[in-house]
């Protein structure tokens, strides 16, 4: 249960797919996707800080101006340019530790992004689990039309813009001062969460 | 963004009762396999295939094989797209009313500001504090 990339939750999984087709080459879509210099429109503006995305490494998603950060996780699967996994919190609340999959793959016309968040099926439904199900929504039809058109969605680019007049009241927890690299959650907190339950 | 046919696709899916209320089985139940959707009509398993079909290819299901088992899953994107398609311009609104507050609270906080060094303003702006 310490095997810090391990694919897989061990039991039951609750899933929920996301999907849309990108008209872009399926590199176009999987350097947007894991793009760590600038912040990622489609991500709530979220950027990357990581020493490298790979199998195992950790990152914290911060805002662009490093000062809060949004989410944490640790890579479990990495095959460019098809495959990407990784462990998933929210820094502002303390539900359980999920999971979150990019799958590509190349189709005619383009690329079928499927985004895949489980959770372990003995964890109630919680907030972040519905917030993260408004967020797939975002993030599939904000990165369509980043690549495809260089920008976010109208609505996304409203969305950024209320976050960035939010940004004073951002709870004190999210503070990037309290969520260095270690704390990215392992997969085995996971399958311990599911243990207790 | 979505493109004339993919919306065409996705009406035309929904003109369907009995489809949507295939979505609705499949959005309560994520991952219930085709055979288990089949059990819940009355109709031919061939005819909820052909359902399931026009919802796939609308983007609406999405079917993960996993061994021998079809498992499906609601995709809410292209809804969601639909959906901004006609309210983004309302999000603009949104968003005029949005800066008109960030105006007035900056407003607000550069008038307390000043009140702090309301002599020294005064005499720099000339301005009444």
């Amino acid at each position: 249960m310490t095997d810090a990339i391990a694919k897989h939750l061990p039991g039951e999984v609750r899933t929920s797919m996301y999907r849309v087709i990108i008209k872009a080459s399926i590199d176009q879509v999987w350097s947007e996707l894991i793009r760590t210099d600038r912040p990622m429109p489609f991500f709530f503006n979220g950027q990357y800080d990581t020493p490298g995305l790979g199998e195992g490494a950790a990152f914290a998603m911060r805002t662009p101006d490093g000062k809060h950060t949004l989410v944490m996780g640790k890579v479990i699967e990495f095959e460019p340019p098809h495959r990407y996994a990784h462990t998933f919190r929210f820094t502002t609340s303390d539900d359980p530790v999920s999971i979150v999959r990019y799958v590509l793959k190349e189709v005619e016309g383009g690329v079928e992004f499927t985004l895949i968040n489980e959770h372990a099926a003995s964890d109630p439904v919680s907030k972040s689990e519905k917030q993260m199900a408004q967020g797939a929504k975002f993030i599939c039809e904000n990165l369509k039309a980043l690549v495809e058109t260089g920008k976010a969605t109208m609505g996304g680019r409203m969305m950024l813009f209320m976050f960035s007049l939010m940004a004073p009241i951002t709870p004190k927890a999210a503070l990037s001062s309290n969520w260095p690299l270690e704390r990215a959650p392992d997969l085995s907190e996971i399958s311990q969460a599911a243990e207790e339950a | 963004m979505m493109s004339p046919e993919s919306m065409d696709a996705v009406f035309q899916a929904l003109a369907s009762a009995t489809r949507r209320e295939m979505l609705d089985i499949v959005r309560n139940d994520p991952g219930l396999s085709v055979g288990a959707v089949a059990q819940r009509f009355d109709v031919s398993r061939v005819a909820v295939m052909r359902h399931l079909s026009v919802l796939e290819e609308a983007g609406l299901i999405i079917s993960d094989k996993r061994g021998r088992t079809r498992h499906l899953y609601m995709n809410a994107v292209p809804i969601q797209m639909i959906h901004d398609r006609w309210s983004s311009e309302y999000s603009g609104l949104w968003a005029g009313r949005m800066l008109d507050i960030k105006h007035l609270a900056e407003q607000r906080r550069a008038r307390e500001g000043r009140d702090d060094e309301a002599e020294t303003d005064a005499q720099k702006t000339g301005e009444p504090s």
